[in-house]
């Protein structure tokens, strides 16, 4: 009987959480997800996509073309103020500040002239690659909500699965005699 | 190799599952979230440290999950002494940011918080070990005077102390079979949230032996009631990481995964030994993620001129997980063979439990 109910319990929670795996792998993939995360400019400065230019040093500089471009396509950087909606395939801002620094990246020539792309820093005494990605970039609050119920809801039918499947093998879990 | 998309790099998923799995077994069985190890390891993964430590926040609620539904089934839950600590919890954690955001206004916020880190640990790892090993010799003594030994040894008169306040209200927690001031609770609480805010992690390693040496809980209780804890705290931490948008949300569901073995197996662990088994590896955690913190401060001290100092404590914070989960799964594998009338090391049979 026991063994019956933990089959019952374990496909039913089997069954939920590849549900939860898969809406969440095509959330991830589809890119929803990454609208969520870049969504609003935190900052003033120029809205850009890191990927294409993570190779940049003060050897090789890159140079990126400031414009008015609804999706960011290559080397290209779209003005922004605080508070603006993100052109598509932005990933980080390289902030107003950071220009007039003039240490990583400066304007020259109407152009936007990325000169340190990435550098080493340190976290809790660990050294960390920081690179302009996630930069300047608001998230959607409520996709705040919506990780935090997802990961408790994929825990508890990932407990309870388990919980199935232990039944299954008919391990015997008593409550414990603590004294 | 796995594209995560929104932290940016590409890395082995497995890597992440394995990770997930060897802190699911660690925290599952002494009660705390592994926010000390597992950040690190993100970091040398490749992950930007914000990230690193918002997916470790949000792994941590979800493990969580996994394993106090199965310590509840094992009936290691108090939810009274849970429920009442967490608001002590989540006031002591808010101190304890404004705390750090003011010594980070001073230019100092690193090195106190790992010199901080070190002398609280050192601390506890002293405290733990001495009255461990008093409670495991007691449990020798009985056993070879013939007497019953139960699940619990417990030497220290501590918990006696703080029971006998008698500060209205006074709260039964019927699990953990402790009488006691509502108000000893929530203060535990509100201390052991304001270290966890301060140093910036969940606060487990702290919780646990408060609830042990001060509340009087036995210590499976003490783990499973943490469990229970975490995933309120762990949760608020994750909805702040999440909503600043330092998650890499499928980062996290691969270490769920893992943690989903680890944590059950770490769990289920609990019900093999005594309470001093799991103090035991509760204090090598906490002496090894000592010299790993030891290690950095020393590295931060010397203005980052030493890279070798970095790398050992990497190395350690990494190695120490391994470490954990072999103790654990030998005294399992030792309990299975001492429940079986088999020969086992002279140190087993006071540390795991007969049928």
């Amino acid at each position: 009987m026991t063994k019956t109910k933990g089959t019952i319990k374990f496909l039913f929670w089997l069954g939920v959480s590849v549900g939860l795996f898969y809406y969440a792998y095509s959330t991830y993939s589809s890119g929803q997800m990454i609208s969520w995360y870049y969504y609003k400019a935190k900052t003033d400065g120029y809205a850009v996509h890191s990927g294409y230019f993570k190779k940049a040093s003060k050897e090789n500089p890159v140079m990126l073309q400031i414009g008015k471009f609804d999706k960011i396509e290559g080397l290209q950087a779209v003005e922004v103020k605080k508070g603006d909606r993100l052109p598509q395939n932005t990933d980080g801002i390289i902030s107003s500040k950071v220009i007039k620094e003039e240490k990583r990246a400066k304007l020259e020539g109407g152009m936007l002239k990325v000169m340190v792309a990435s550098e080493i820093k340190d976290a809790k005494g660990f050294k960390f690659r920081d690179t302009f990605k996630h930069k300047g970039v608001e998230t959607n609050p409520w996709s705040g909500a919506w990780n935090v119920a997802m990961v408790l809801i994929i825990g508890l039918a990932l407990g309870l699965m388990a919980e199935g499947f232990t039944d299954i093998l008919g391990l015997k879990l008593d409550k414990i005699a603590h004294h | 190799m796995f594209d995560f998309i929104i932290a940016g790099i590409e890395m082995p998923w497995m890597l992440l599952v394995l990770t997930g799995a060897t802190v699911g077994m660690v925290g599952g069985f002494i009660g705390v979230g592994g926010g000390y190890m597992v950040t690190p390891a993100l970091i040398v993964f490749g992950f930007p440290g914000y990230m690193a430590s918002g997916i470790d926040m949000c792994h941590i609620a979800g493990k969580s999950v996994v394993a106090t539904v199965r310590h509840r089934q094992l009936g290691n839950i108090d939810w009274v002494l849970g429920l009442a600590m967490v608001g002590g919890t989540m006031f002591g954690v808010e101190q304890g940011v404004r705390l750090l955001t003011w010594t980070k206004n001073l230019g100092l916020s690193g090195i106190i918080l790992l010199a901080t880190s070190v002398v609280v640990m050192i601390g506890l790892f002293i405290y733990t070990q001495l009255e461990t090993q008093a409670a495991n010799k007691m449990a020798i003594k009985m056993e070879k005077e013939g007497i019953k030994v139960g699940r619990e040894v417990m030497t220290s008169k501590v918990p006696v102390f703080f029971q006998r306040i008698s500060l209205y209200p006074i709260v039964r927690c019927r699990q953990a079979r402790v009488v006691i001031s509502m108000w000893v609770i929530v203060i535990v609480g509100a201390i052991t949230g304001v270290l966890a805010g301060f140093l910036g992690v969940g606060g487990g390693f702290v919780r646990v032996p408060a609830m042990i040496y001060i509340v009087g809980a036995s210590t499976h209780i003490a783990v499973g009631t943490d469990l229970l804890e975490i995933v309120v705290s762990g949760g608020y931490g994750a909805l702040r990481h999440s909503m600043m948008g330092n998650v890499d949300f499928l980062a996290v569901l691969f270490m769920i995964v893992g943690a989903m073995f680890g944590a059950q197996f770490g769990s289920i662990a609990t019900a093999y030994v005594r309470g001093p088994a799991i103090r035991y590896i509760l204090s090598y955690s906490l002496i090894l993620a000592t010299v790993g913190a030891f290690l950095r401060l020393a590295y931060m001290l010397t203005g980052s001129k030493y890279a070798f100092l970095s790398f050992f404590a990497v190395v350690f914070t990494l190695g120490e997980m391994f470490f954990l989960c072999f103790f654990i799964m030998s005294l399992v594998y030792f309990a299975l063979r001492y429940q079986k009338g088999k020969s086992v090391p002279d140190w087993i049979p006071s540390l795991v439990v007969q049928k």
